[in-house]
């Protein structure tokens, strides 16, 4: 085999694409209210943050990861560049997605400004796809900003798409790209995103709780040992308070199919496997690693997942064991660490962004209660908490739940949540690894 | 600002495109209900006369997959919407009774090599002729029997309202008759219904609708039809299935877009596309009558669970109080749920339809210019007095015609971010050109085209995404979608 070596060329690599697409108009325009250069931030002289907009500029592209057994895979995905000038955006955006794509927290209030800026994909310089964010549940979405390129807009590489939202729904939602949404799913466009309600600055209108503490803090107020740090929805009934949240985004990679994709070879739907269970982009133990993985390095063959008869000693991607791959950038910045004390109430916030296959995860000794599906709280029309208290969560692609847990009889210590499919606790044929992660009560 | 007016010289185009693709326009109500047949004009009867037969069933990339299905052998007589159809179909003949009514099913097998029955989910049936089956009795293929046809006669009451399935479970492998295809819906109108006066799912409230619309769920593996077909009928074990091809109401995308009875696919008469006006409460009656669990998950808004399997969530027996809210159904094999889906547009803070318009008129107030078929007017009104879900005085926020959101008419979505130019964007093939409702734009040429009305497309469809696919060829499967059409559009 001939492997390459694919040193990235940022700025070559932009030329050709901003001149060699055939796009003469393709432009980088990131539209930001209150922000002069472009970056998406209010850091420059003269700009102010208007009341209530939020700004993020994401690029579309891709990159390595390795899996926790050090399997070097290859990724579609988004990364954070608001702050980058645009003139550098691609430059910078090249080789830099991210698995998964960066968080995005919001208030209910918000107006989102989300510029997506489709940077290419270096590494696979045939292919020349658009991309989408679809925010994933966004109510009364109209077409043009629901990322659906079948029955909208999707946008070419080197060139920038600003999708605007106004934030009214409290809830966990999720977002992804839906472009060939098959393909550019399972390879890595997928992230969390959740909205805190107008009642954790308000409180109950009921008079039945009070302003939470990380609205207190934003305020620049003193907080309340009596508050909760925040609450879930407008449930005006103080139900849905909590004191510790973690976004916890259940998803996989087959390695086969991204080894295809590498390899630039038919691509298995039909067969695709869950190869590599994940929390966040990781398997275990790198869940409970609260820092940035290192940058992804090239790995010797035959490792977990090459493709059969084609093993060698040679590094999988560039042919030299050890080399270290995105340019040395960090690609794997989210953990899954959950650290709560005894007596308060922990919410996790789960969704499934899987392509292949459901999920059940449930955690020994904790109780769960569900407040909320799909973004919305669990009430019926007339009024009455549908609450459930469950010991496992199953759960699809495209399923979010908002699970409490109360710690107040819980014995300090480390609990484990993890696939009530037990064999999916593995990276690959590594086993005690894959969907798991720990909560430490303390 | 001018108001959007359409090219005169894509009228045409229009029309005849939406006639093709977009719109049945079979019926003159302004609803739309679920295709399938009743049994009958007898008060409190249904009979069904069906039979059971091999066809071949097409497929988007051109290949065709060996089916056994059940079909209409009345043609047509008791169709909801007067449709001559007696083809072997799938999925099933959706069978479509009143609560209360004594339900006789007579199926004869005139083709199918196994015997095929019939089971109907949370009904017990009473079955008379053939020969004992499995956990009813069967009709063996006639072709075995001389040619001389064998009659069952399953009776049962439809005591309850509801969504149900009912299929054949007959044979070696109890597996093998719905995956390959004799299966479909089976409802039940409460007491008390009304197709005009009286849209209801159940007796309880909160489950009226507008809009109606079936999504069955199934997949299918294609290696075991071909097993099938070849006659190797002992060629097919469950531990092999995989399941490759992924079904709404038995069509795969772009397919499934396309009109009821569409002669493309004679055999697969059930479109998926669902439409509705803003403001339309849609009854979605969904069903999964695979052997899998499908995530289906439904763009646009969140929808409303009312049902489950035949009976009202409902604490109380008076309001369906007991469904929870959400945009994604964990849909288990063989399950039945009913939900409500309603789109208004409320709180995008810009006006989705366009810039206002002080130059046209619109006296009836739909949106549409008078006289002028199919242009927006989005004049300086947004008439809002009473409540448009309760009738009762007073301002919900809605235009009482129209359904238009008030609070956010005359905010001009240029004011807030610009769109790329055509020539920085990938358009998709239902994308109007327009970001807003009822408009259209111009676009490349060969570019969009199959959005004439400019429908706010949403798409439905499951999210395991490797469901998305035909034969691992994407984009197909179960990529469904609803289309959200202007109030001057009528949905039949």
């Amino acid at each position: 085999m001939n492997n390459h070596i694919k040193r990235a060329l940022p700025s070559a690599v932009a030329l050709a694409l901003l001149g060699g697409v055939g796009a003469s108009n393709a432009t980088v325009f990131v539209q930001c209210p209150g922000d002069n250069d472009g970056d998406a931030a209010w850091d420059s002289p003269g700009e102010t943050q208007p009341p209530g907009v939020k700004c993020k500029s994401l690029i579309a592209g891709d990159s390595f990861v390795n899996m926790s057994d050090s399997n070097p895979l290859y990724i579609f995905g988004f990364g954070e560049q608001t702050g980058t000038l645009p003139v550098d955006l691609i430059g910078d955006g090249i080789l830099d997605a991210e698995w998964p794509g960066p968080t995005i927290e919001l208030e209910q209030g918000d107006e989102f400004y989300l510029s997506l800026t489709n940077v290419g994909t270096v590494i696979r310089p045939d292919l020349f796809d658009p991309h989408t964010v679809h925010f994933h549940g966004f109510p009364n979405a109209a077409s043009v900003f629901d990322g659906v390129p079948e029955v909208s807009i999707s946008i070419n590489m080197g060139a920038t798409l600003t999708y605007y939202y106004n934030i009214v729904e409290p809830g966990t939602y999720m977002y992804h790209c839906h472009v060939e949404a098959s393909e550019h799913m399972e390879m890595g466009m997928l992230a969390n995103l959740y909205v805190h309600p107008k009642q954790d600055f308000d409180g109950c209108l009921s008079g039945l709780c009070i302003k939470s503490n990380r609205a207190r803090v934003i305020d620049g107020e003193v907080v309340d040992p009596a508050a909760p740090e925040g609450y879930v929805y407008n449930d005006n009934d103080g139900t849905t308070a909590w004191d510790v949240e973690v976004p916890l985004q259940v998803s996989s990679f087959d390695s086969k199919f991204h080894d295809a994709s590498y390899f630039v070879q038919p691509l298995p739907f039909a067969l695709l496997k869950t190869t590599y269970p994940m929390i966040n982009g990781r398997g275990y133990p790198d869940t409970i690693n609260p820092n940035a993985l290192p940058a992804p390095t090239d790995n010797t063959t035959p490792v977990p997942g090459f493709p059969e008869g084609t093993e060698s000693l040679e590094g999988k991607m560039t042919g030299n064991p050890g080399e270290i791959l995105n340019n040395g950038t960090p690609t794997q910045l989210l953990d899954s660490v959950v650290t709560v004390t005894q007596g308060e109430t922990l919410l996790l916030r789960l969704s499934n962004l899987d392509v292949g296959r459901f999920f059940t995860l449930t955690a020994h000794g904790l109780t769960m209660k569900i407040v909320g599906t799909g973004a919305r709280q669990m009430r019926g029309v007339d009024g009455k908490n549908l609450y459930r208290e469950v010991a496992s969560v199953n759960f699809g692609g495209g399923e979010s739940h908002d699970v409490l847990i109360d710690t107040t009889d819980v014995a300090p210590g480390t609990y484990f949540l993890y696939a009530a499919e037990l064999h999916q606790m593995s990276n690959l044929s590594q086993l005690d690894g894959g969907m798991i992660t720990e909560i430490v009560v303390n | 600002m001018k108001p959007i007016f359409k090219q005169p010289g894509q009228l045409l185009g229009i029309l005849v495109l939406g006639l093709a693709l977009v719109m049945p326009w079979t019926q003159s109500n302004a609803a739309h209900d679920i295709r399938g047949i009743t049994g009958g004009t007898t008060p409190g009867t249904a009979a069904f006369n069906l039979y059971a037969f091999p066809f071949n069933m097409n497929l988007p990339d051109g290949s065709s997959l060996y089916m056994w299905g059940f079909g209409d052998m009345d043609n047509g007589d008791n169709a909801t919407h007067g449709n001559v159809y007696g083809l072997p179909q799938y999925p099933a003949p959706t069978l479509i009774v009143n609560q209360g009514d004594v339900v006789t099913i007579n199926l004869t097998n005139t083709g199918v090599p196994q015997a095929v029955g019939i089971v109907v989910a949370g009904h017990q049936l009473s079955a008379s002729g053939g020969v004992a089956g499995l956990v009813t009795n069967v009709s063996r293929d006639k072709n075995a029997l001389g040619g001389v046809p064998e009659t069952v006669t399953y009776t049962f009451t439809a005591a309850e309202p509801g969504t149900y399935i009912y299929h054949s479970l007959n044979g070696p492998n109890p597996g093998l008759h719905a995956e390959m295809g004799l299966q479909g819906a089976f409802i039940v109108r409460p007491a008390g219904y009304d197709a005009t006066t009286n849209r209801i799912a159940y007796e309880e409230a909160e489950t009226d609708y507008d809009q109606e619309f079936l999504y069955l769920l199934t997949e299918v593996d294609p290696d075991i039809h071909f097993q099938m077909e070849r006659g190797h009928y002992a060629h097919s074990t469950n531990a092999d299935r995989l399941a490759k091809i992924w079904f709404v109401n038995g069509r795969v995308f772009p397919d499934l877009f396309q009109g009821d009875f569409n002669t493309l696919y004679p055999h697969q008469p059930y479109q998926s596309l669902a439409l509705a006006n803003p403001g339309d409460r849609v009854l979605v009656r969904e069903v999964n009558v695979g052997h899998d669990s499908h995530p289906f998950h439904h763009h646009g808004e969140n929808l409303t669970f009312i049902g489950r399997d035949g009976r009202p969530l409902s604490s109380d027996g008076v309001t369906a109080n007991l469904g929870r809210s959400d945009n994604t159904l964990n849909s288990a094999p063989k399950q039945a749920v009913d939900m409500i889906w309603t789109w208004t547009g409320k709180n995008l803070n810009w006006d989705i339809y366009g810039p206002i318009s002080t130059t046209c008129t619109d006296a009836d107030n739909n949106m549409e210019e008078d006289g002028n078929p199919l242009v927006v007017c989005n004049d300086p009104n947004c008439n809002d007095a009473v409540n448009n879900r309760t009738l009762a005085a007073g301002p919900d926020g809605f235009d009482d015609d129209n359904y238009q959101y008030c609070p956010d008419h005359g905010k001009v979505l240029d004011d807030l971010v610009t769109l790329p130019g055509v020539q920085d964007m990938t358009l998709g093939g239902w994308w109007s050109g327009s970001p807003f409702l009822g408009d259209t734009g111009d676009l490349p040429p060969g570019e969009g085209g199959l959005n004439p009305f400019g429908g706010y497309f949403l798409v439905w469809h499951s999210h395991a995404e490797k469901e998305l696919t035909t034969f691992d060829i994407f984009p197909g499967g179960s990529l469904s979608a609803v289309v959200v059409l202007p109030p001057y559009i009528a949905i039949n």
